[in-house]
């Protein structure tokens, strides 16, 4: 092992142990300019972060670890919990910001004009990393935002990460995927009834059509009989009519014209000679 | 009670005297003529009163005399089936049976078959409940002159109505029988949903009396048949007899109560609802049995 090997070790068990270094942190408290408000909410909002991220990936490592499915409800359960925790860490650091904003554009002695420009950006930075600390909400968003970035930059991204995000909470049964599996099946169910009575009353109407069809089928030898008869009575019927028209013609002949005349004329005769008989007794 | 008993043998008396006087004046009416020449009145009738070259005018004169020959069987049927009736209220069943049948050979004599047919169906009906026998034997004669004339369409009433007597006398086999004959009847003038409904009604019938192999052979013959395999009813026969075979009573009842069954004639629903009489159980052994044994001579 070189020299390097050892420096680099030993920075990383300083920077692991610096907690505890008291001296350092009195110095780092010390530097701090005592106008200087937004240096500590930076610091302090730094500090959450960190903490926040590190319960991320102590989520993620376990999730990772886990094997078995009788603990996996367990740890669903811790991870859940854990997920609840962050998420809500997360909103109050985000809305710490806007407080952190404004004092970044505050000027305060000590501090060079370049640092404050800097301090805006390191805001917004700060903001980037708190969106980004998974908690098990944003997993799908992150993807489609993702999409949606890359199409603007005109990039083509896979996003690898959607199996990675979907954690175990996305294929549980909630209550509401229950209730809605319940309803298709009911609604389902009363279809099924619906189309049982529909089919009945279709089976009754076919059996009372089959039996018209062949009472008309029956009937269709009766009236072509009907039908001969009738245009056979029907044509007796003309020839009858004729013949009685000939018959009544005949009748009116003369030798009966000449009886009706006669007979006309002498009921008038008599008349005449009633009315003058009686005209005479009258006067 | 004194007062109406006079009233009513008055009334009697008086259906007597004209029952009687009807009587004789039929057999005033149908002398011994013989009924080739009533038929050879009619044809000769049709021609004399048809138009031709010749005859510009229907011959009447002459035609009204072979009219009134014609007509004489035809008045004297109608005569006799009066009388027939009469005797029906009189309750004098031998002489009203022996009526109608002399009407419906005299309207036969007419050459119309459809009345002499009609005459013998109302005889029989008027006799249905006192002497069934007789009955049949009236439809039978009835389907058998309306079938020589090729009116098969007009034996369907009379099919069912000897149906009825026959399972008012229980007599299950002839009911099947006729049934079954009722279906050929239907075939001939294509009436195809009349021929299944008649098989599925015989093989209700077989069922009812308990024979569930007959059942089983009607529907095989049936099914011989192209119309009756694809219809409905024989879905439901062989949903019938498959619940029969596996001895499920509730599944009969709830054939029995399908639309197919309940499109049938009201006797054989009747029966249909009745369905399972007698043990079920023996059926699947004796079923098994069969098979048992046709796989013996199988292997032999």
């Amino acid at each position: 092992m070189g020299v390097i090997d050892l420096v680099t070790r030993v920075d990383a068990i300083c920077q692991k142990y610096e907690k505890y270094d008291i001296d350092k942190q009195k110095d780092a408290i010390n530097n701090i300019l005592p106008n200087d408000a937004f240096a500590g909410l930076y610091t302090a909002i730094e500090s959450d972060l960190n903490q926040v991220v590190e319960k991320s990936e102590h989520l993620e490592e376990r999730s990772a670890n886990e094997s078995e499915v009788a603990s996996a409800e367990k740890n669903r359960a811790t991870a859940v919990a854990m997920n609840a925790e962050i998420r809500r860490t997360k909103a109050r650091l985000l809305q710490e910001l806007p407080k952190l904003q404004r004092l970044a554009f505050k000027k305060v002695k000590g501090v060079s004009k370049d640092e404050l420009d800097a301090r805006n950006e390191l805001v917004l930075a700060l903001k980037e990393r708190i969106e980004v600390v998974p908690d098990g909400a944003t997993t799908r968003t992150q993807p489609t935002n993702g999409l949606e970035s890359s199409s603007s930059n005109g990039k083509i991204k896979f996003n690898s990460t959607l199996d990675e995000t979907y954690d175990h909470t996305y294929y549980q049964h909630t209550d509401e995927t229950n209730n809605f599996r319940q309803e298709y099946e009911m609604r389902r169910l009363r279809q099924d009834e619906g189309l049982d009575v529909i089919a009945e009353g279709l089976g009754t109407l076919k059996n009372m059509a089959q039996d018209m069809q062949e009472e008309v089928d029956r009937q269709v030898p009766l009236m072509d009989e009907i039908d001969d008869k009738v245009e056979r009575a029907a044509s007796d019927l003309r020839s009858t009519n004729v013949r009685l028209k000939d018959t009544v013609t005949k009748l009116r002949s003369s030798r009966n014209f000449c009886v009706d005349i006669i007979l006309l004329c002498l009921i008038l005769g008599i008349a005449a000679y009633l009315y003058k008989y009686e005209w005479n007794l009258m006067l | 009670m004194a007062g109406a008993d006079p009233e009513k043998l008055i009334a009697k008396a008086d259906k007597l005297s004209v029952y009687i006087l009807r009587h004789c004046l039929n057999l005033l009416i149908s002398p011994s003529v013989t009924s080739s020449t009533r038929l050879g009145d009619l044809s000769v009738l049709v021609e004399r009163t048809k138009l031709t070259l010749t005859r510009w005018s229907a011959d009447w004169r002459n035609a009204t005399q072979y009219y009134e020959q014609a007509v004489k069987p035809w008045d004297a049927a109608k005569h006799m089936e009066s009388a027939a009736a009469l005797a029906v209220e009189l309750s004098i069943w031998n002489e009203a049976a022996d009526f109608y049948r002399r009407a419906s050979e005299l309207y036969n004599e007419c050459g119309r078959s459809q009345p002499a047919s009609d005459a013998l169906a109302k005889g029989a009906r008027a006799l249905e409940d006192h002497k069934p026998e007789e009955a049949i034997a009236m439809y039978t004669d009835a389907c058998a002159l309306l079938e020589e004339d090729g009116k098969e369409n007009m034996v369907f009433d009379i099919y069912r109505a000897i149906t009825s007597v026959y399972i008012k006398l229980e007599k299950y086999t002839d009911a099947a029988t006729f049934l079954l004959r009722w279906a050929v009847a239907a075939n001939k003038c294509n009436a195809l949903h009349s021929q299944c409904k008649a098989y599925l009604s015989a093989i209700i019938v077989y069922l009812y009396a308990h024979d569930f192999q007959e059942a089983e052979k009607c529907y095989n013959d049936c099914c011989q048949i192209d119309t009756f395999l694809s219809s409905d009813q024989s879905h439901c026969a062989s949903k019938l007899l498959s619940a029969y075979r596996e001895a499920d009573i509730e599944e009969i009842q709830r054939v029995a109560k399908s639309s197919t069954v309940s499109n049938l004639d009201h006797v054989i629903i009747r029966l249909a609802r009745k369905l399972p009489t007698g043990e079920l159980v023996a059926m699947e052994i004796n079923s098994l049995e069969h098979g048992a044994a046709l796989d013996e001579d199988d292997l032999t």
